[in-house]
Protein backbone atom coordinates (compact mmCIF):
# COMPACT_ATOMS: atom_id res chain seq x y z
CA UNK A 1 0.00 0.00 0.00
CA UNK A 2 2.86 2.36 1.04
CA UNK A 3 6.06 2.28 -0.89
CA UNK A 4 8.39 2.42 1.65
CA UNK A 5 11.71 0.82 0.07
CA UNK A 6 14.26 3.38 0.29
CA UNK A 7 16.07 1.52 -2.87
CA UNK A 8 15.50 0.40 -6.01
CA UNK A 9 18.00 -2.76 -6.91
CA UNK A 10 19.92 -4.58 -4.16
CA UNK A 11 23.08 -4.17 -5.91
CA UNK A 12 25.22 -1.44 -3.71
CA UNK A 13 22.51 -1.14 -1.15
CA UNK A 14 23.16 0.06 2.46
CA UNK A 15 20.36 1.08 4.52
CA UNK A 16 17.21 -0.87 3.30
CA UNK A 17 14.96 -0.56 6.03
CA UNK A 18 11.25 0.70 5.33
CA UNK A 19 11.70 4.51 4.66
CA UNK A 20 15.33 4.72 5.65
CA UNK A 21 16.71 7.99 4.16
CA UNK A 22 12.86 10.20 5.06
CA UNK A 23 11.01 11.44 7.57
CA UNK A 24 9.37 8.04 8.47
CA UNK A 25 11.79 6.86 11.05
CA UNK A 26 11.64 9.82 12.93
CA UNK A 27 7.74 9.79 12.74
CA UNK A 28 7.82 6.26 13.77
CA UNK A 29 9.96 7.15 16.37
CA UNK A 30 7.78 9.35 17.99
CA UNK A 31 4.84 6.94 17.62
CA UNK A 32 6.93 4.57 19.76
CA UNK A 33 7.55 7.29 22.00
CA UNK A 34 3.83 7.78 22.48
CA UNK A 35 3.10 4.08 22.43
CA UNK A 36 5.97 3.87 25.77
CA UNK A 37 4.37 6.97 27.61
CA UNK A 38 0.51 5.17 27.63
CA UNK A 39 1.32 1.94 29.28
CA UNK A 40 2.93 4.42 32.65
CA UNK A 41 -0.34 6.21 32.13
CA UNK A 42 -2.18 3.12 32.85
CA UNK A 43 -0.02 1.88 35.76
CA UNK A 44 -0.62 5.40 36.95
CA UNK A 45 -4.70 5.27 36.42
CA UNK A 46 -5.07 1.43 37.52
CA UNK A 47 -2.65 2.20 40.99
CA UNK A 48 -4.97 5.34 41.89
CA UNK A 49 -7.96 3.00 41.95
CA UNK A 50 -6.40 0.55 43.68
CA UNK A 51 -4.81 3.09 46.66
CA UNK A 52 -8.50 4.61 46.64
CA UNK A 53 -10.43 1.36 47.14
CA UNK A 54 -7.86 0.18 49.98
CA UNK A 55 -7.50 3.94 51.67
CA UNK B 1 48.00 -23.03 -2.43
CA UNK B 2 46.53 -22.00 -5.71
CA UNK B 3 43.38 -19.75 -6.24
CA UNK B 4 41.16 -23.15 -6.82
CA UNK B 5 42.14 -24.57 -3.52
CA UNK B 6 41.93 -21.29 -2.12
CA UNK B 7 38.06 -21.07 -3.16
CA UNK B 8 38.01 -24.67 -2.26
CA UNK B 9 38.99 -24.08 1.35
CA UNK B 10 36.44 -20.76 1.58
CA UNK B 11 33.36 -22.93 0.22
CA UNK B 12 34.40 -25.92 2.51
CA UNK B 13 34.54 -23.26 5.32
CA UNK B 14 31.18 -21.75 5.03
CA UNK B 15 29.65 -25.12 4.13
CA UNK B 16 30.46 -26.24 7.30
CA UNK B 17 29.33 -22.80 9.22
CA UNK B 18 26.25 -23.62 7.68
CA UNK B 19 25.64 -26.88 8.81
CA UNK B 20 26.63 -25.12 12.35
CA UNK B 21 24.71 -22.68 12.14
CA UNK B 22 21.15 -24.44 11.29
CA UNK B 23 22.52 -27.38 13.79
CA UNK B 24 21.96 -24.74 16.81
CA UNK B 25 18.99 -22.86 15.38
CA UNK B 26 17.23 -26.34 15.70
CA UNK B 27 18.88 -26.91 19.26
CA UNK B 28 17.65 -23.57 20.51
CA UNK B 29 13.86 -24.22 18.87
CA UNK B 30 13.47 -27.32 21.08
CA UNK B 31 13.13 -24.74 24.01
CA UNK B 32 10.16 -23.73 21.97
CA UNK B 33 8.72 -26.74 23.08
CA UNK B 34 10.41 -26.49 26.73
CA UNK B 35 8.44 -23.34 27.21
CA UNK B 36 5.28 -24.82 25.27
CA UNK B 37 5.37 -27.36 27.88
CA UNK B 38 5.50 -25.51 31.06
CA UNK B 39 3.12 -22.79 29.57
CA UNK B 40 0.00 -25.68 28.91
CA UNK B 41 1.13 -27.39 32.12
CA UNK B 42 0.62 -24.72 34.15
CA UNK B 43 -2.22 -23.09 32.24
CA UNK B 44 -4.31 -26.57 33.38
CA UNK B 45 -5.83 -27.13 36.94
CA UNK B 46 -3.57 -29.58 38.58
CA UNK B 47 -5.74 -32.91 37.58
CA UNK B 48 -5.11 -31.81 34.11
CA UNK B 49 -1.24 -31.25 34.47
CA UNK B 50 0.18 -34.35 32.75
CA UNK B 51 -2.76 -35.18 30.30
CA UNK B 52 -1.61 -31.96 29.18
CA UNK B 53 1.90 -32.59 29.54
CA UNK B 54 1.85 -35.76 27.78
CA UNK B 55 0.20 -34.40 24.56
CA UNK B 56 2.66 -31.47 24.65
CA UNK B 57 5.75 -34.12 24.48
CA UNK B 58 3.75 -36.45 22.24
CA UNK B 59 3.22 -33.85 19.78
CA UNK B 60 7.10 -33.02 19.55
CA UNK B 61 8.04 -36.57 19.31
CA UNK B 62 5.70 -37.61 16.83
CA UNK B 63 6.26 -34.78 14.41
CA UNK B 64 10.26 -35.98 14.28
CA UNK B 65 9.46 -39.27 12.38
CA UNK B 66 6.40 -38.47 10.13
CA UNK B 67 8.45 -35.08 9.35
CA UNK B 68 10.66 -37.38 7.80
CA UNK B 69 8.64 -40.10 6.23
CA UNK B 70 6.41 -37.20 4.39
CA UNK B 71 6.56 -34.10 5.89
CA UNK B 72 9.82 -33.01 4.15
CA UNK B 73 8.79 -34.78 0.88
CA UNK B 74 5.13 -32.53 0.66
CA UNK B 75 7.66 -29.26 1.36
CA UNK B 76 9.66 -29.94 -1.26
CA UNK B 77 6.79 -31.44 -3.95
CA UNK B 78 3.93 -29.35 -3.09
CA UNK B 79 4.83 -26.14 -4.65
CA UNK B 80 2.37 -25.69 -7.42
CA UNK B 81 -0.56 -26.59 -5.34
CA UNK B 82 -2.00 -29.49 -4.51
CA UNK B 83 -0.83 -31.59 -7.37
CA UNK B 84 3.03 -32.62 -6.83
CA UNK B 85 6.21 -32.38 -8.47
CA UNK B 86 8.20 -35.58 -8.52
CA UNK B 87 10.86 -33.91 -9.95
CA UNK B 88 11.29 -31.21 -7.32
CA UNK B 89 10.85 -33.98 -4.23
CA UNK B 90 12.83 -36.07 -5.33
CA UNK B 91 15.38 -35.21 -2.53
CA UNK B 92 12.69 -35.53 0.24
CA UNK B 93 11.71 -38.90 0.40
CA UNK B 94 13.11 -40.90 2.80
CA UNK B 95 15.10 -43.37 0.50
CA UNK B 96 16.92 -40.24 -1.34
CA UNK B 97 20.50 -40.63 -0.76
CA UNK B 98 19.70 -36.75 1.21
CA UNK B 99 17.79 -38.67 3.44
CA UNK B 100 20.70 -39.87 5.53
CA UNK B 101 24.74 -39.24 6.56
CA UNK B 102 26.15 -38.01 3.19
CA UNK B 103 29.53 -36.75 3.06
CA UNK B 104 28.44 -34.95 -0.27
CA UNK B 105 25.19 -33.45 1.58
CA UNK B 106 25.76 -30.97 4.42
CA UNK B 107 22.95 -28.98 4.22
CA UNK B 108 19.71 -31.54 3.51
CA UNK B 109 19.64 -33.09 7.24
CA UNK B 110 20.04 -29.14 9.32
CA UNK B 111 17.40 -27.95 7.28
CA UNK B 112 15.19 -30.93 7.63
CA UNK B 113 15.95 -30.68 11.29
CA UNK B 114 15.06 -26.56 11.10
CA UNK B 115 11.61 -27.55 9.38
CA UNK B 116 10.45 -30.70 11.63
CA UNK B 117 11.29 -27.95 14.37
CA UNK B 118 8.75 -25.52 13.16
CA UNK B 119 6.71 -27.89 12.51
CA UNK B 120 6.77 -29.27 16.48
CA UNK B 121 5.86 -25.24 16.70
CA UNK B 122 3.05 -25.55 14.48
CA UNK B 123 1.63 -28.50 16.39
CA UNK B 124 2.24 -27.35 20.25
CA UNK B 125 0.46 -24.26 18.93
CA UNK B 126 -3.04 -26.35 18.73
CA UNK B 127 -2.31 -28.09 21.69
CA UNK B 128 -2.58 -25.51 24.09
CA UNK B 129 -5.87 -24.47 22.72
CA UNK B 130 -7.93 -28.13 23.02
CA UNK B 131 -5.90 -29.08 26.81
CA UNK B 132 -8.38 -30.25 29.61
CA UNK B 133 -11.02 -32.43 27.44
CA UNK B 134 -9.49 -33.72 24.23
CA UNK B 135 -8.65 -37.20 23.92
CA UNK B 136 -5.11 -38.49 23.21
CA UNK B 137 -5.60 -40.62 20.28
CA UNK B 138 -7.39 -38.30 18.21
CA UNK B 139 -5.23 -35.28 19.85
CA UNK B 140 -1.98 -36.91 18.12
CA UNK B 141 -3.76 -37.45 14.23
CA UNK B 142 -4.63 -33.69 14.37
CA UNK B 143 -1.22 -32.85 15.63
CA UNK B 144 0.68 -35.14 12.75
CA UNK B 145 -1.95 -34.06 9.92
CA UNK B 146 -1.26 -30.41 11.25
CA UNK B 147 2.40 -30.09 11.70
CA UNK B 148 3.59 -32.98 8.99
CA UNK B 149 0.99 -32.11 6.04
CA UNK B 150 -0.98 -28.75 6.38
CA UNK B 151 2.06 -26.52 7.88
CA UNK B 152 4.09 -27.91 4.46
CA UNK B 153 1.81 -27.41 2.43
CA UNK B 154 1.16 -23.80 3.60
CA UNK B 155 5.46 -23.37 3.33
CA UNK B 156 5.65 -25.12 -0.11
CA UNK B 157 3.52 -22.59 -1.50
CA UNK B 158 4.14 -19.23 0.35
CA UNK B 159 7.42 -20.45 2.24
CA UNK B 160 9.17 -21.76 -0.74
CA UNK B 161 10.83 -19.71 -3.38
CA UNK B 162 9.48 -21.03 -6.05
CA UNK B 163 5.71 -21.83 -4.47
CA UNK B 164 2.93 -20.36 -6.33
CA UNK B 165 1.84 -18.09 -3.95
CA UNK B 166 5.11 -16.50 -3.89
CA UNK B 167 5.85 -16.56 -7.57
CA UNK B 168 1.96 -15.84 -8.53
CA UNK B 169 1.46 -12.59 -6.13
CA UNK B 170 4.59 -12.07 -4.66
CA UNK B 171 3.57 -13.58 -1.12
CA UNK B 172 5.79 -12.43 1.25
CA UNK B 173 6.06 -13.79 4.68
CA UNK B 174 9.83 -13.99 6.30
CA UNK B 175 9.00 -15.18 9.90
CA UNK B 176 5.91 -17.44 9.24
CA UNK B 177 3.12 -15.28 10.47
CA UNK B 178 0.65 -16.83 7.99
CA UNK B 179 2.73 -20.16 7.11
CA UNK B 180 2.75 -21.25 10.59
CA UNK B 181 0.89 -18.87 13.00
CA UNK B 182 -2.28 -18.80 10.61
CA UNK B 183 -2.08 -22.31 10.41
CA UNK B 184 -2.16 -23.26 13.46
CA UNK B 185 -4.46 -20.81 15.13
CA UNK B 186 -7.55 -21.70 12.49
CA UNK B 187 -6.36 -25.33 12.75
CA UNK B 188 -7.13 -25.10 16.27
CA UNK B 189 -10.37 -22.70 15.67
CA UNK B 190 -12.20 -25.51 13.65
CA UNK B 191 -11.05 -27.97 16.20
CA UNK B 192 -12.35 -25.91 19.02
CA UNK B 193 -15.90 -25.65 17.03
CA UNK B 194 -16.58 -29.59 17.62
CA UNK B 195 -14.66 -30.43 20.69
CA UNK B 196 -16.35 -27.44 22.52
CA UNK B 197 -16.16 -26.09 25.97
CA UNK B 198 -14.59 -27.66 29.02
CA UNK B 199 -17.17 -28.39 31.94
CA UNK B 200 -17.91 -25.18 33.72
CA UNK B 201 -16.77 -22.53 31.14
CA UNK B 202 -20.13 -21.53 30.39
CA UNK B 203 -22.56 -20.75 32.82
CA UNK B 204 -26.88 -21.58 31.45
CA UNK B 205 -26.94 -18.50 30.30
CA UNK B 206 -24.00 -18.47 28.07
CA UNK B 207 -21.90 -16.00 30.16
CA UNK B 208 -18.19 -17.10 30.29
CA UNK B 209 -16.35 -18.09 33.37
CA UNK B 210 -12.30 -17.74 34.05
CA UNK B 211 -10.51 -21.39 34.68
CA UNK B 212 -7.54 -20.47 36.31
CA UNK B 213 -4.60 -23.03 35.63
CA UNK B 214 -2.76 -24.17 38.58
CA UNK B 215 0.57 -22.52 37.94
CA UNK B 216 0.85 -18.90 36.57
CA UNK B 217 4.54 -19.00 37.47
CA UNK B 218 4.96 -22.17 35.17
CA UNK B 219 3.13 -20.38 32.57
CA UNK B 220 4.54 -17.42 32.67
CA UNK B 221 8.43 -18.81 32.83
CA UNK B 222 7.14 -21.18 29.80
CA UNK B 223 6.13 -18.27 27.72
CA UNK B 224 10.16 -16.59 28.22
CA UNK B 225 11.15 -19.66 27.10
CA UNK B 226 9.09 -19.61 24.14
CA UNK B 227 10.69 -15.95 23.30
CA UNK B 228 14.21 -17.49 24.15
CA UNK B 229 13.01 -20.18 21.41
CA UNK B 230 11.83 -17.71 18.65
CA UNK B 231 15.47 -16.16 18.28
CA UNK B 232 16.63 -19.94 16.56
CA UNK B 233 13.01 -20.18 15.18
CA UNK B 234 13.23 -16.56 13.12
CA UNK B 235 17.73 -16.49 12.86
CA UNK B 236 16.52 -20.37 11.04
CA UNK B 237 14.42 -18.43 8.66
CA UNK B 238 17.41 -16.69 7.08
CA UNK B 239 19.40 -18.94 4.16
CA UNK B 240 23.60 -18.64 4.96
CA UNK B 241 25.45 -17.04 2.31
CA UNK B 242 28.19 -18.26 0.39
CA UNK B 243 27.27 -21.83 -0.22
CA UNK B 244 26.15 -24.00 -2.82
CA UNK B 245 22.73 -23.69 -1.45
CA UNK B 246 22.86 -19.96 -0.94
CA UNK B 247 21.52 -17.50 -2.58
CA UNK B 248 23.70 -15.11 -2.29
CA UNK B 249 27.78 -14.98 -1.85
CA UNK B 250 28.33 -12.74 0.84
CA UNK B 251 24.69 -11.13 2.08
CA UNK B 252 22.27 -13.39 4.09
CA UNK B 253 18.79 -13.66 2.28
CA UNK B 254 15.66 -14.22 3.08
CA UNK B 255 13.82 -17.74 2.03
CA UNK B 256 13.03 -15.92 -1.14
CA UNK B 257 16.80 -15.19 -1.99
CA UNK B 258 16.12 -10.84 -0.94
CA UNK B 259 19.13 -9.88 1.03
CA UNK B 260 18.91 -9.03 4.98
CA UNK B 261 21.01 -9.19 7.61
CA UNK B 262 20.69 -11.00 11.29
CA UNK B 263 21.22 -7.83 12.57
CA UNK B 264 18.34 -6.77 10.55
CA UNK B 265 15.99 -9.70 13.11
CA UNK B 266 17.90 -8.64 16.03
CA UNK B 267 16.47 -5.09 15.89
CA UNK B 268 13.09 -6.45 15.08
CA UNK B 269 12.70 -9.12 17.57
CA UNK B 270 13.48 -7.61 20.38
CA UNK B 271 11.26 -4.60 19.30
CA UNK B 272 8.91 -6.83 18.46
CA UNK B 273 8.94 -8.83 22.01
CA UNK B 274 8.88 -5.35 23.59
CA UNK B 275 5.94 -3.86 21.55
CA UNK B 276 3.42 -6.74 22.24
CA UNK B 277 4.35 -7.21 26.15
CA UNK B 278 3.58 -3.32 26.60
CA UNK B 279 0.84 -3.70 24.18
CA UNK B 280 -0.48 -6.31 26.29
CA UNK B 281 -0.17 -4.74 29.63
CA UNK B 282 -1.55 -1.28 28.26
CA UNK B 283 -4.67 -3.50 27.41
CA UNK B 284 -5.29 -6.02 30.41
CA UNK B 285 -2.32 -5.92 32.92
CA UNK B 286 -2.43 -9.36 33.36
CA UNK B 287 1.06 -10.82 33.84
CA UNK B 288 -0.38 -13.83 31.30
CA UNK B 289 -1.52 -11.76 28.73
CA UNK B 290 1.67 -9.89 29.10
CA UNK B 291 4.15 -12.94 27.90
CA UNK B 292 1.21 -13.64 25.40
CA UNK B 293 1.40 -10.70 24.34
CA UNK B 294 5.65 -11.22 23.59
CA UNK B 295 4.23 -13.87 21.28
CA UNK B 296 1.66 -10.96 19.62
CA UNK B 297 4.10 -8.95 19.27
CA UNK B 298 6.46 -11.27 17.81
CA UNK B 299 3.90 -13.11 15.39
CA UNK B 300 2.34 -9.48 14.34
CA UNK B 301 6.03 -8.61 13.22
CA UNK B 302 7.56 -11.73 11.94
CA UNK B 303 6.22 -11.53 8.12
CA UNK B 304 8.16 -8.45 7.57
CA UNK B 305 10.84 -8.37 10.15
CA UNK B 306 13.57 -8.89 7.55
CA UNK B 307 13.14 -5.05 6.73
CA UNK B 308 11.45 -3.31 9.28
CA UNK B 309 12.37 0.14 10.55
CA UNK B 310 12.94 -0.91 14.40
CA UNK B 311 10.20 2.10 15.92
CA UNK B 312 8.05 0.78 12.62
CA UNK B 313 7.96 -2.66 13.79
CA UNK B 314 7.61 -1.66 17.57
CA UNK B 315 4.45 0.09 16.67
CA UNK B 316 2.54 -2.77 14.91
CA UNK B 317 3.79 -5.43 17.81
CA UNK B 318 2.26 -3.08 20.01
CA UNK B 319 -0.94 -2.95 17.99
CA UNK B 320 -0.59 -6.92 18.31
CA UNK B 321 -0.33 -6.88 21.89
CA UNK B 322 -3.72 -5.11 21.63
CA UNK B 323 -5.03 -7.09 18.92
CA UNK B 324 -4.39 -10.17 20.95
CA UNK B 325 -6.40 -10.08 24.06
CA UNK B 326 -9.23 -7.98 22.23
CA UNK B 327 -9.55 -10.82 19.57
CA UNK B 328 -9.40 -13.66 22.79
CA UNK B 329 -12.67 -11.66 24.00
CA UNK B 330 -14.60 -12.44 21.12
CA UNK B 331 -14.11 -15.52 20.41
CA UNK B 332 -14.58 -16.25 24.36
CA UNK B 333 -18.20 -14.54 24.02
CA UNK B 334 -19.08 -16.41 20.89
CA UNK B 335 -18.41 -19.56 22.95
CA UNK B 336 -15.24 -20.88 21.47
CA UNK B 337 -13.07 -22.20 24.44
CA UNK B 338 -9.60 -21.48 23.60
CA UNK B 339 -7.66 -22.23 26.82
CA UNK B 340 -4.63 -20.27 26.28
CA UNK B 341 -5.83 -17.75 23.53
CA UNK B 342 -4.06 -19.78 20.75
CA UNK B 343 -6.43 -18.80 18.24
CA UNK B 344 -6.15 -14.46 18.47
CA UNK B 345 -2.35 -14.73 19.40
CA UNK B 346 -1.31 -16.94 16.42
CA UNK B 347 -4.75 -16.96 14.31
CA UNK B 348 -5.42 -13.23 14.60
CA UNK B 349 -2.13 -11.68 15.23
CA UNK B 350 -0.86 -13.94 11.79
CA UNK B 351 -3.13 -11.72 10.05
CA UNK B 352 -1.93 -8.82 11.15
CA UNK B 353 1.42 -9.70 10.51
CA UNK B 354 0.51 -10.72 6.57
CA UNK B 355 -1.59 -7.87 6.14
CA UNK B 356 1.11 -5.15 7.34
CA UNK B 357 3.86 -6.55 4.73
CA UNK B 358 0.63 -5.59 2.65
CA UNK B 359 0.88 -2.10 4.18
CA UNK B 360 3.80 -1.35 5.05
CA UNK B 361 6.31 -2.73 2.93
CA UNK B 362 5.71 -1.84 -0.82
CA UNK B 363 8.72 -0.83 -3.38
CA UNK B 364 11.02 -3.67 -2.35
CA UNK B 365 12.96 -5.07 -5.11
CA UNK B 366 12.96 -8.63 -5.47
CA UNK B 367 15.36 -11.48 -5.87
CA UNK B 368 14.15 -12.68 -9.38
CA UNK B 369 12.10 -11.50 -12.01
CA UNK B 370 9.90 -14.74 -11.70
CA UNK B 371 8.75 -13.04 -8.16
CA UNK B 372 6.28 -10.11 -8.61
CA UNK B 373 6.72 -7.43 -5.86
CA UNK B 374 4.75 -7.80 -2.70
CA UNK B 375 1.28 -6.11 -2.76
CA UNK B 376 -1.69 -5.53 -0.33
CA UNK B 377 -4.03 -7.21 -2.42
CA UNK B 378 -1.19 -10.29 -2.67
CA UNK B 379 -0.85 -10.51 1.22
CA UNK B 380 -4.58 -10.44 1.56
CA UNK B 381 -5.26 -13.44 -0.73
CA UNK B 382 -2.37 -14.98 0.93
CA UNK B 383 -4.16 -14.16 3.91
CA UNK B 384 -7.72 -16.03 2.93
CA UNK B 385 -5.84 -18.78 1.74
CA UNK B 386 -4.03 -19.91 4.76
CA UNK B 387 -7.40 -19.06 6.95
CA UNK B 388 -8.67 -21.68 4.78
CA UNK B 389 -6.08 -23.91 4.30
CA UNK B 390 -5.62 -24.24 8.53
CA UNK B 391 -9.71 -23.45 9.33
CA UNK B 392 -10.75 -26.58 6.58
CA UNK B 393 -8.69 -29.72 7.41
CA UNK B 394 -9.05 -28.83 11.10
CA UNK B 395 -12.68 -28.60 11.02
CA UNK B 396 -13.29 -31.65 8.76
CA UNK B 397 -11.03 -33.62 10.38
CA UNK B 398 -12.07 -33.25 13.94
CA UNK B 399 -15.79 -33.23 12.95
CA UNK B 400 -15.43 -37.05 11.84
CA UNK B 401 -13.27 -37.86 14.91
CA UNK B 402 -16.71 -35.94 16.60
CA UNK B 403 -18.93 -37.85 15.18
CA UNK B 404 -16.86 -41.64 15.55
CA UNK B 405 -17.10 -40.17 19.55
CA UNK B 406 -13.53 -40.21 19.88
CA UNK B 407 -12.54 -36.72 19.86
CA UNK B 408 -13.87 -35.47 23.07
CA UNK B 409 -12.95 -37.11 27.13
CA UNK B 410 -16.46 -37.56 28.44
CA UNK B 411 -18.01 -35.85 31.20
CA UNK B 412 -16.85 -38.00 34.04
CA UNK B 413 -13.00 -38.30 32.71
CA UNK B 414 -13.17 -34.71 32.90
CA UNK B 415 -14.51 -34.28 36.27
CA UNK B 416 -12.15 -36.61 37.37
CA UNK B 417 -9.33 -35.31 35.60
CA UNK B 418 -7.68 -35.73 32.44
CA UNK B 419 -4.51 -37.44 34.45
CA UNK B 420 -6.55 -40.63 34.86
CA UNK B 421 -6.14 -41.40 31.34
CA UNK B 422 -2.42 -41.34 31.50
CA UNK B 423 -0.21 -42.18 34.33
CA UNK B 424 -1.61 -40.63 37.39
CA UNK B 425 -0.97 -36.90 39.34
CA UNK B 426 1.31 -34.65 39.20
CA UNK B 427 2.04 -33.97 42.80
CA UNK B 428 2.72 -36.12 45.65
CA UNK B 429 0.10 -34.14 47.97
CA UNK B 430 -2.91 -32.40 47.29
CA UNK B 431 -3.13 -29.14 45.62
CA UNK B 432 -6.04 -27.70 45.00
CA UNK B 433 -6.40 -26.29 41.65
Amino acid sequence: MFNSSPIQAWDGAAAFFSYAGSGGPVLWFWVSVILCIIPVLVSLKAEKAAEDKYK
Amino acid sequence: MTLEELEAAVMAANTINLEVYYYWCTAIMILIHAGFLMYEMGASRVKNTLASGTKNILAFAFMIPTFYMFGWWIYLAMINGFIPDFEAGAGGVPWSDSMGPNLQDHATGVFWGAFTLFACTTASIMSGAVIERIRMAAFIVLAVVLGSVVWNLSASWGWHYAGWMVTGWGYHDFGASGVVHIISGFFALGILINLGPRIGKYNDDGSPNVIKGHSLPMTCAGLMLIVFGFFGFLAGCLIFPGTDVSFDAVNWTNIYGQPTTLSAITFNTLMGVAGGIIGCYAMTRDPFWMMSGALCGIISVAAGMDVWDPSLCFAIAFAGGILGPWAAGIFERMGIDDAVGAVSVHGICGIWGVLAVGIFMGGYPEFSADIPPATFMGQFKGMIVMVLLGFIPGYVISLIFKMCGILRASDAIQRAGMDVEVVGTAYPEEIKS
